[in-house]
């Protein structure tokens, strides 16, 4: 497309703005390293969260607690009935006397209360375990309320709340990354597309001569695009730069903290090479008249 | 305008600008009304008129920089009416520019100045420095090539433009009140610059408003009132070089070329040296 000397040339100017202009570069991209560093810390924070919060939902389950009066066919009914139903990975039958060997062991110390009882007054139950994907609480209540309705069930006891919880959580942190990546990618644009403006004003002559002598609108536009391309890179390595050296510091301490994978790390540098485009396109869109 | 009033006809090979019933209008007021002229191969064109007459509009004109408001504009067979824009930047390349004030690029020496018109059309590097140094020997300045623009005289500065103008061997050269910033001494030796570039075949249009230059030009004048032609006469002035001669102020024109001749041998061999 370009020809040697042309390439050349655009490599030149391309790194005209850093040499020329070392400061605002300089701030220019410290700022949009530190933006695009919240937003990787946030994208981090939630990306731990989201882990957490699957991780608990794996432990959420549904207790059913039977009448004393069921017979065990009628339990072993209700077994099967359970295990058919959709949402539910696994069913265990606690029996009277493991429900009470449970609970001494929980109450640890103090079962002198449970000795003077002559009676177990612990139901036997069905711990129902639900698939990741039947964990929301509205899928939770249609479970509850279709086995209330089966004879000899006393009581269903359900994390609902704890689900709520969960949900909200997780949309919270879900919604202020996507808020905070709204913010920083307008940010960035901006001080991109700003410092590219400098570059476009100081370039105005060599521009005028370029149009007047022939060189194509592409050749000219290049190295403008270029210069932000190259601001959102040293942005984005100066963001992951800090984000992977905290890392370092931070994994001893925190167990099972997640980073980014390659993957992710690709693609956010690609994000910011996108970032600084657009921020060079936008300078060049308002102020650069071929 | 009708569309009867364009011309369709088949374009003659030795037409290297030609305006047909043109005009340019900015906003309503009109810059150009029913400008109508051809200049064939080779000719020394002056464009002269008071400020605001429309010289500056032709020149945008010819490297279409503008389009008509009404008519056509037909440069080097490319026609204003139905020409692709992306073709734009090739039809400049044929296209030389001057400006009154110069426009230099002042972070660049003389040399760069020059180079960078060749650079960025892609021309390559071996080559460029031989361009380079043809067109700086013929305007005098190889000796001052590693001087910044601002470091060199008014008219200094307007050769390197000039250089720079014709490096890309244009097939025409426009220059916009090139003397316009110059004191009258100086403004003869441009325009007698032009002439020479002229003479290597270079088609050259030039706009002033300086009278003692239109008055002693021996060429082709265009005159411009509020934006309409109002004269488009052959001068015969005589040749001009032939009375140069006899009033002493001129070299003859072998003497001229000998000496060109000699600087470009001389800065030849310094570049081998580099």
């Amino acid at each position: 497309m370009f020809k040697p000397t042309q390439t050349a040339y655009i490599l030149k100017e391309s790194l005209a703005g850093f040499h020329r202009r070392k400061l605002t570069t300089g701030v220019t991209i410290l700022i949009m390293g530190s933006a695009l560093l919240v937003l990787s810390l946030f994208s981090i924070v939630t990306i731990n969260i989201g882990a957490l919060l699957d991780h608990a939902r794996t432990g959420i389950d549904v207790r059913v607690f039977l009448d004393d009066a069921m017979d065990d066919v009628a339990a072993s009914e209700l077994h099967r009935h359970l295990s058919a139903l959709p949402g539910v990975r696994q069913v265990a039958y606690v029996s009277k006397e493991q429900a009470l060997v449970e609970f001494r062991r929980e109450l640890g110390e103090e079962t002198e209360l449970l000795d003077a009882m002559e009676e177990n007054p612990l139901p036997a139950s069905f711990h129902v375990v639900l698939t990741e994907k039947a964990v929301d609480a509205d899928r939770q209540r249609e479970i509850a309320d279709d086995m209330r309705r089966w004879p000899g069930v006393a009581d269903v006891a359900f994390s609902e709340e704890w689900a709520r919880l969960l949900d909200h959580w997780r949309s919270v942190f879900t919604t202020a990354t996507l808020i905070i990546g709204l913010v920083v990618f307008i940010a960035a644009v901006f001080v991109i597309s700003n410092t590219v403006k400098l570059t476009v004003a100081a370039s105005a002559r060599a521009v005028e001569i370029m149009k007047q002598v022939g060189a194509t609108n592409a050749f000219i536009r290049t190295p403008f695009l270029v210069e932000g391309l190259l601001e959102g890179l040293c942005g984005g390595l100066f963001a992951m730069a800090v984000l992977i050296a905290a890392h370092a510091v931070l994994r001893p301490s925190i167990a099972g903290l997640i980073f980014f994978t390659p993957a992710q790390i690709a693609g956010f540098v690609v994000f910011c090479l996108g970032l600084g485009l657009l921020g060079s396109w936008a300078a060049l869109h308002k102020y650069l008249r071929l | 305008m009708a569309e009867s009033d364009l011309y369709n006809g088949p374009l003659d090979p030795r037409t290297v600008v030609g305006f047909h019933h043109v005009e340019l209008s900015y906003g309503g007021t009109k810059a150009l009304d029913d400008v109508s002229f051809r200049v064939t191969n080779g000719e020394f064109v002056c464009i002269t008129g008071p400020s605001g007459a429309g010289k500056s509009s032709i020149l945008r004109l010819i490297t279409m920089d503008a389009f008509p408001t009404a008519g056509q504009v037909i440069v080097r067979g490319m026609i204003s009416t139905r020409m692709n824009r992306g073709s734009i930047p090739r039809l400049r390349r044929e296209i030389g520019f001057v400006f009154q004030d110069f426009r230099l690029l002042e972070d660049r020496d003389v040399y760069e100045n020059v180079a960078f018109a060749q650079l960025v059309v892609g021309i390559p590097g071996a080559e460029i420095k031989r361009n380079v140094m043809r067109v700086l020997t013929q305007v005098g300045l190889w000796q001052k090539r590693r001087q910044m623009p601002r470091t060199l005289s008014g008219g200094e500065q307007q050769r390197v433009a000039i250089a720079r103008g014709v490096v890309n061997s244009p097939k025409i050269l426009l220059a916009d009140e090139p003397t316009g910033n110059l004191d009258p001494a100086v403004a003869q030796e441009i325009v007698d610059l032009l002439f020479e570039i002229n003479d290597g075949g270079t088609c050259v249009v030039f706009s002033t408003h300086d009278h003692d230059i239109v008055r002693s030009f021996g060429r082709r004048v265009l005159l411009l009132e509020h934006g309409r032609l109002v004269s488009d006469e052959e001068r015969r002035l005589g040749d001009r070089r032939k009375s140069r001669l006899t009033d002493g102020m001129y070299r003859p024109r072998e003497e001229i070329e000998r000496e060109a001749r000699a600087r470009e041998t001389a800065a030849a061999r310094q570049l081998e040296g580099e």
